[in-house]
């Protein structure tokens, strides 16, 4: 009934293919990479000792949501981590991560602009984001560890592939969500398209688009796991060796420590995500409004956060006017 | 030495006696009693190759031979011996002995019973480079890099031959998937040879990510030292080098293999592969128990089926078809007569 077709030999072929030849030049690319960012940030990282670390977060955390409470939780969550004894684990982790997470955000920002601007790329570019995200990380892990050789590298480049797309739809969505009638009175006292973007767009969309940097980062902290099987090291590591080992008290316990840093980072880039009116206030009276506000959850577009503007549903039409 | 002159003759008349014994048995029953009455036998899925190809192989004699419902179970290798401990799964074909400690507290608790030797000569593990490292490669152009390395010994000159992207000043041995029973051996290893200040072992998090490691690196022709154990499709796959280690030395291996600091040198002693059945199962089964401690394959042969799956990509069941058609002589040693017709007759 079916035709014969199959992927399987020009897929090896060609991956056989681009090993043999332009492997040298990747594990050069490779080592260039460790060699002056990996390393460096890593072992920046693990220099600062930790109660300076755990100091210097919990202040992030505390600008970023105005709550002493949620800035002590966050620092005794932290000194948790220091106490299972997993912080040089939790250093390499973060430097990862924070590398994965940047580089998502110097890919992830320029797409989500150019596709809110021109529906034709939007829609060659929508569905590769949805391959990204279905196509089981496992089949693409492999060939890029051939290329880039093990460890750090690979892990980021896949980190990066599974984590980027959120970002990309979010900064589109709100983009276009920008509403028609600011457009059209920013465009009435003569900006340009430069000016539109960088003080009217941009600015607006800032919720949304720091909803996608908060999902990126989440989706990056999910892949430590799976970027360990290809030997990335860190709190990965430790969840790894629990399964083979049937170890299921160090396994948790790693798992934990990844746990505990998803949700600080998640607290921060949330608190950040809320508009600057609403932080500075949030000591004061609309503490309520800000509760309310972080319940309501990520990639939700976040009403209370633009208080000056009425916000309307989705409408690319409308955005585009 | 003197002892097996003796103990030679004795142990085999003891065989003969025992192969009698069974065969009467055999004989006069149908197959097997255990898979007559409709129970069946549940295998675990091994996770490499050659388990999968040995499980296959077992699955046919058992099916045509004995008359056996059987199917297998998918599992990380610590979940399925916890189910052939606990007789939800009854047999795992190919056990590394001594190697995995939920076997080994099975075996102490008389939950599971290992039979037979599935590989003759036993496993091979250690450290290893691809040949041209050594040799050169004429054909493809490679000038042997390392010409006089021929022991762990000798890695103290090469270093910078190896070194590791991560740990510029330090040699990489790519060494074995975190949580194995090889990881502490390979640290230790590295101690007692005093290459520890010299090399560091990698750790590559899988099998997948290792074997694809050594692989990239053999398709460019790069130098790499790694951990690897046969019998496996990769060690057949391609010319490497095994680097000779000190002679095998029982006490120090134990060190060795709890990562103790006093640990001294020593290879890693040959494995003997055998077939891990469930207690209960091997107490109802005995048929099918006696047919589990003769299976046995050489070196070659195995790795020929085993390359056969992983460069061919031909599915487990299929080469072990195969190998059933292609050497009836091998199998026929060991079933029964009447149950070796049996699968005759359903090859053809």
């Amino acid at each position: 009934m079916f035709p014969n077709l199959s992927l399987v030999d020009p897929v090896n072929r060609a991956v056989d293919w681009i090993v043999t030849h332009w492997g040298g030049f990747f594990h050069a690319l490779s080592a260039d990479m460790l060699r002056y960012l990996l390393i460096p940030l890593g072992q920046g990282l693990s220099a600062v000792p930790p109660y300076i670390f755990i100091a210097l977060v919990g202040l992030l955390a505390w600008q970023a949501t105005r709550r002493w409470q949620a800035a002590l939780g966050i620092m005794a969550a932290l000194f948790l981590i220091g106490s299972f004894g997993l912080w040089p684990k939790l250093m390499l982790t973060t430097s990862l991560m924070l590398v994965s997470a940047l580089l998502s955000v110097i890919i992830g920002l320029p797409v989500g602009i150019l596709i809110a601007r021109s529906d034709r790329l939007r829609s060659v570019v929508l569905p590769v984001l949805d391959v990204m995200q279905t196509m089981p990380s496992f089949v693409y892990l492999i060939p890029v560890l051939m290329l880039f050789n093990l460890g750090q590298v690979p892990a980021i480049f896949a980190t990066v592939i599974y984590a980027i797309p959120p970002l990309i739809r979010l900064t589109d969505l709100g983009i276009r969500q920008v509403d028609g009638e600011v457009l059209e009175a920013a465009r009435a006292f003569g900006t340009t398209p430069r000016q539109l973007l960088l003080g009217v767009q941009l600015p607006l969309a800032r919720p949304s688009i720091m909803a996608g940097i908060n999902q990126t980062v989440m989706m990056a902290l999910a892949m430590v796991v799976l970027a360990s099987l290809i030997g990335a090291r860190g709190l990965g590591e430790d969840v790894l060796t629990g399964i083979n080992t049937l170890n299921v008290g160090l396994g948790l316990q790693a798992g934990l420590a990844i746990v505990i840093l998803a949700i600080v980072i998640d607290r921060i880039t949330q608190g950040f995500g809320m508009d600057g009116r609403i932080r500075r206030g949030l000591s004061g009276q609309r503490l309520k409004v800000a509760a309310g506000n972080e319940s309501a959850g990520v990639g939700v577009p976040r009403v209370a956060s633009q208080p000056l503007l009425s916000q309307k549903a989705p409408n690319p039409d409308e955005a585009q006017a | 030495m003197k002892i097996p002159r003796y103990a030679a003759p004795v142990s085999l008349s003891l065989l003969t006696a025992s192969l009698l014994v069974g065969f009467s048995q055999t004989g006069a029953q149908p197959a097997s009693s255990y898979c007559a009455s409709g129970k069946p036998v549940k295998f675990a899925q091994v996770s490499w190759e050659s388990g999968q190809f040995t499980t296959e192989v077992m699955r046919l004699i058992l099916e045509k031979g004995y008359g056996c419902k059987t199917d297998v179970t998918t599992g990380a290798t610590n979940i399925t011996e916890t189910a052939v401990a606990s007789g939800d799964l009854h047999v795992f074909a190919e056990e590394w002995e001594g190697a995995n400690e939920i076997t080994n507290k099975g075996l102490k608790d008389g939950k599971m019973v290992l039979v037979g030797k599935t590989l003759q000569g036993g496993t091979v593990e250690g450290w290893f480079v691809p040949q041209y490292v050594v040799s050169g490669d004429a054909a493809r152009g490679i000038k042997a890099s390392a010409p006089d390395l021929k022991s762990v010994a000798d890695l103290a000159r090469y270093k910078n031959l190896f070194l590791d992207d991560e740990n510029p000043n330090m040699g990489r041995l790519l060494g074995c998937v975190s949580g194995w029973v090889c990881d502490k051996t390979n640290t230790a290893k590295l101690r007692a040879y005093k290459l520890d200040s010299m090399y560091a072992q990698y750790r590559p998090g899988s099998q997948a990510a290792l074997d694809a490691s050594v692989t990239s690196a053999v398709k460019q022709g790069k130098p790499i030292l790694f951990y690897y154990w046969g019998p496996t499709a990769l060690l057949g796959k391609y010319d490497f080098y095994q680097l000779k280690e000190p002679a095998v030395n029982a006490k120090c291996y134990e060190l060795l293999k709890a990562d103790d600091p006093a640990a001294c040198p020593s290879a890693t002693p040959s494995v003997t592969l055998r077939v891990n059945l469930n207690s209960d199962f091997a107490r109802s089964a005995p048929e099918l128990k006696m047919f589990f401690g003769k299976l046995s394959m050489s070196l070659p042969m195995l790795s020929k089926y085993v390359g056969r799956i992983t460069d061919e990509k031909i599915a487990p069941d299929v080469a072990a078809a195969e190998f059933m058609k292609a050497n009836p002589g091998v199998w026929a040693k060991w079933v029964p007569a009447t149950v070796a017709s049996k699968i005759t007759a359903s090859l053809k």
